[in-house]
């Protein structure tokens, strides 16, 4: 089943003759986490407001989970209430004067009941970090902080799908990797993400299918690496190759690796390329809820190896790890770097929020997939 | 007294007219080199490069106010009705009581600190209001005595005691009601004022207009100052006609600017579901019959009390012995 799909979509700005959208045929996936690539002026842009009904198609078809969008009154506010987009610029989408107004402006316009709507802003503001500036105006913000204004408002309204335009754009990298999470855990939490990006290390490490656009012609649809293999293609389109995928085809011709399978992230590069049977760690993996218990991470430690590394993953994880103040090795791309202590033949803790919990297996099997096995065990759940 | 004519007629001419020249320059100059040394001091841009700051800083401190969660509408009703009282009577004891309270308000809303900016504000006020009431002073009646009486240039200078004290009620009247329009603006954030133009039934066309101009003028203005530090980088304002010539450069970039916000924040506000009308989550307080009673009470405390007083305090008097 796809999310999105489009039919012969043509699309041109008014006063323009030229085609910003030229028969764009594509299936966004159900489930999938999803990156729209493509140069500056591919029209990234114009095809994801063409997903929320903001452009109407000159001629073709948009499909949303499976039925044609209607572009009446009422239809276009079912759309977008389920459909939210964060645009790159955050000046763009913040009209309220206060955080909070802000991020209650999409809400009170679904018209949400007033409890409900400070419900939800307290925990998108503990979700993005920004709890202490609910009051605060908006131009007092810095740039980042705004971006984090941004990002809550559009996940507020709890969409099905959430359309995030160069979402690591002008962030710092902890950032980035925080609102990589925050979009790992809504996709884990049943919603579908998108990125438009022409980053094409973020896309590489985080989707799981690609959409490439050039000069708005859709020009391949499928997974990474069956796009960057071709490297006219990539240039073609303005791109270059992750950096992760050039590494690896060298290394594979170097050393003459070649087990067909694509690493696109720093662990599973490592665990293609570790000799066999090299001594790995163990990765004690600890679930969160709402609480830590300090017997429980006391005991895991002094069961794991003495200077075990500890990181975490997930938000909620995350804010009570600094509530506590637990000691912490890995504060960002925890999941990654215990993953590599323990590639490394250290013993690694990884403290996660347990709806993640299927996530944190994954990438653990995934990993060991690539060559190098991970021992991985689960301790209690707190 | 001052014999000025006394003085041969080109001397007095001359003097005069670099009195009026030098008070009016030294007056903006003054107040600019204030503005400026603030700002040094404070790590701030300079103040006539945009003043984007200024914005922020009254925006702040709408929003640290002690008073912003009064009702706007009642803050603004209390404002008018004081202004209205002090020109309405002919005594300068009211104009100077709804000075006082507007300082208190306005030392009440900052917690007993008034900031730089408004202090600044009413010292620029009181600067320009001396050069007008100053023209009030000498622009006296013919038929009545004099206190100064000379003829400079084309201008005949005649002050009386009535002109003489009527410019000091016109400079009172002016200062209060800079202080008290000073003390609503920075305690009411312009979100608050716009929910105050809807309690009043104002067309809502009017009442968005004012919130997305407040929004977007923070982002123009943030736009012009990237645009003035650019062209300031790339020596734009090196000599006069250049000077102008990046001006308009910037102005033309400002309006192509705005323009294309304009269109980014449609398909943005679409996207947010607007349907034509900025929705308020935490409304202020609307105005209630206390807020009516108290300003209309204080106003007319003021008149009767600018009736009891009028004529008691003479500025004649005061400065000239009452010659």
């Amino acid at each position: 089943m796809d999310i999105f799909e489009t039919m012969d979509l043509f699309h041109s700005y008014k006063n323009s003759k030229v085609e910003s959208l030229k028969n764009i045929n594509i299936k966004v996936g159900k489930g999938k986490k999803t990156a729209l690539l493509g140069a500056n002026g591919a029209g990234k842009s114009t095809l994801f407001y063409h997903f929320n009904g903001v452009f109407k198609p000159k001629s073709g078809t948009v499909l949303f989970d499976g039925k044609p969008m209607e572009y009446t009154k009422d239809a276009l506010a079912e759309l977008r209430s389920d459909v939210s987009v964060m645009l790159q610029n955050p000046d763009e989408q913040i009209f309220s004067a206060t955080v909070e107004e802000d991020i209650a402006f999409g809400m009170l316009n679904q018209g949400m009941v007033r409890e409900e709507i400070d419900a939800r802003i307290d925990e998108v503001l503990s979700m993005v970090g920004m709890t202490e500036y609910r009051m605060r105006p908006t131009q007092q913000l810095s740039y980042g902080q705004r971006k984090r204004v941004a990002f809550a408002g559009a996940i507020a309204t709890h969409p099905k799908v959430l359309i995030m335009d160069e979402p690591t754009a002008g962030l710092d990298p902890q950032m980035a990797q925080e609102t990589l999470e925050i979009a790992d855990q809504l996709h884990i939490g049943g919603t579908d993400v998108i990125i438009s990006t022409h980053d094409v290390d973020l896309a590489y490490a985080w989707a799981d299918e690609i959409h490439v656009l050039r000069n708005g012609t859709l020009v391949y649809s499928g997974v990474s690496e069956g796009f960057y293999k071709d490297s006219v293609a990539v240039a073609l389109a303005g791109l270059m190759p992750p950096a992760m995928f050039a590494i690896d085809s060298n290394l594979t011709e170097i050393c003459g690796i070649g087990n067909g399978k694509y690493p696109h992230t720093r662990a599973e590069l490592l665990s293609k390329m570790a000799v066999k049977d090299t001594k790995t760690g163990t990765l004690y993996g600890i679930p969160v809820d709402d609480y830590i218990d300090q017997a429980m991470i006391d005991c895991v430690l002094a069961h794991a190896e003495e200077g075990a590394a500890v990181g975490i993953y997930g938000i909620q994880t995350r804010r009570i790890a600094y509530k506590e103040a637990l000691r912490l090795d890995y504060v960002f791309d925890g999941m990654e770097n215990c993953l590599i202590e323990v590639m490394n033949g250290n013993d690694a803790v990884i403290y996660y929020d347990r709806s993640l919990s299927d996530m944190v297996i994954g990438k653990v099997v995934k990993v060991s997939g690539f060559g190098l096995k991970i021992p991985f065990e689960v301790r209690g759940g707190l | 007294m001052i014999d000025f004519s006394a003085l041969p007629i080109i001397q007095q001419r001359v003097l005069l007219l670099a009195v009026i020249i030098i008070a009016a320059v030294g007056s903006i100059l003054l107040a600019r080199i204030i503005n400026d040394r603030r700002r040094k001091a404070k790590g701030l841009p300079s103040g006539k490069r945009g003043g984007t700051s200024e914005q922020v800083q009254m925006d702040s401190l709408a929003y640290g106010s002690r008073m912003v969660s009064w009702s706007p509408l009642g803050k603004m009703f209390l404002a008018l009705a004081l202004i209205v009282a002090g020109l309405i009577t002919k005594s300068a004891l009211v104009p100077i009581a709804t000075m006082t309270l507007g300082l208190a308000l306005m030392a009440y809303s900052t917690n007993m600190r008034i900031p730089s900016i408004l202090a600044l504000a009413i010292g620029e006020a009181m600067l320009i209001m001396i050069i007008g009431c100053g023209m009030i002073s000498i622009m006296g009646n013919p038929a009545e005595p004099a206190i100064w009486n000379a003829e400079i240039l084309w201008f005949r200078i005649h002050m009386t005691a009535a002109s003489f004290n009527q410019a000091w009620l016109v400079f009172f009247r002016a200062v209060a009601g800079v202080t008290l329009m000073l003390a609503f603006a920075s305690s009411t954030p312009i979100p608050h004022l716009a929910q105050a133009l809807r309690q009043m039934r104002m067309p809502k066309e009017i009442t968005e207009i004012v919130v997305l101009i407040y929004r977007y003028s923070f982002l123009l203005l943030e736009r012009m100052q990237t645009m003035y530090s650019s062209a300031q980088g790339r020596l734009g304002f090196n000599g006069f006609v250049r000077s102008i010539r990046t001006t308009a450069g910037i102005a033309v970039g400002m309006f192509t600017s705005a323009l294309e916000m304009g269109d980014k924040a449609q398909a943005a506000l679409d996207s947010r579901n607007y349907t034509g009308e900025f929705p308020i989550f935490r409304t202020p307080k609307p105005m209630n019959a206390t807020w009516v009673a108290m300003p209309i009470l204080l106003a007319v405390w003021m008149v009767l009390f600018g009736f009891y007083t009028e004529g008691l305090i003479d500025f004649n008097v005061i400065f000239f012995g009452g010659a």
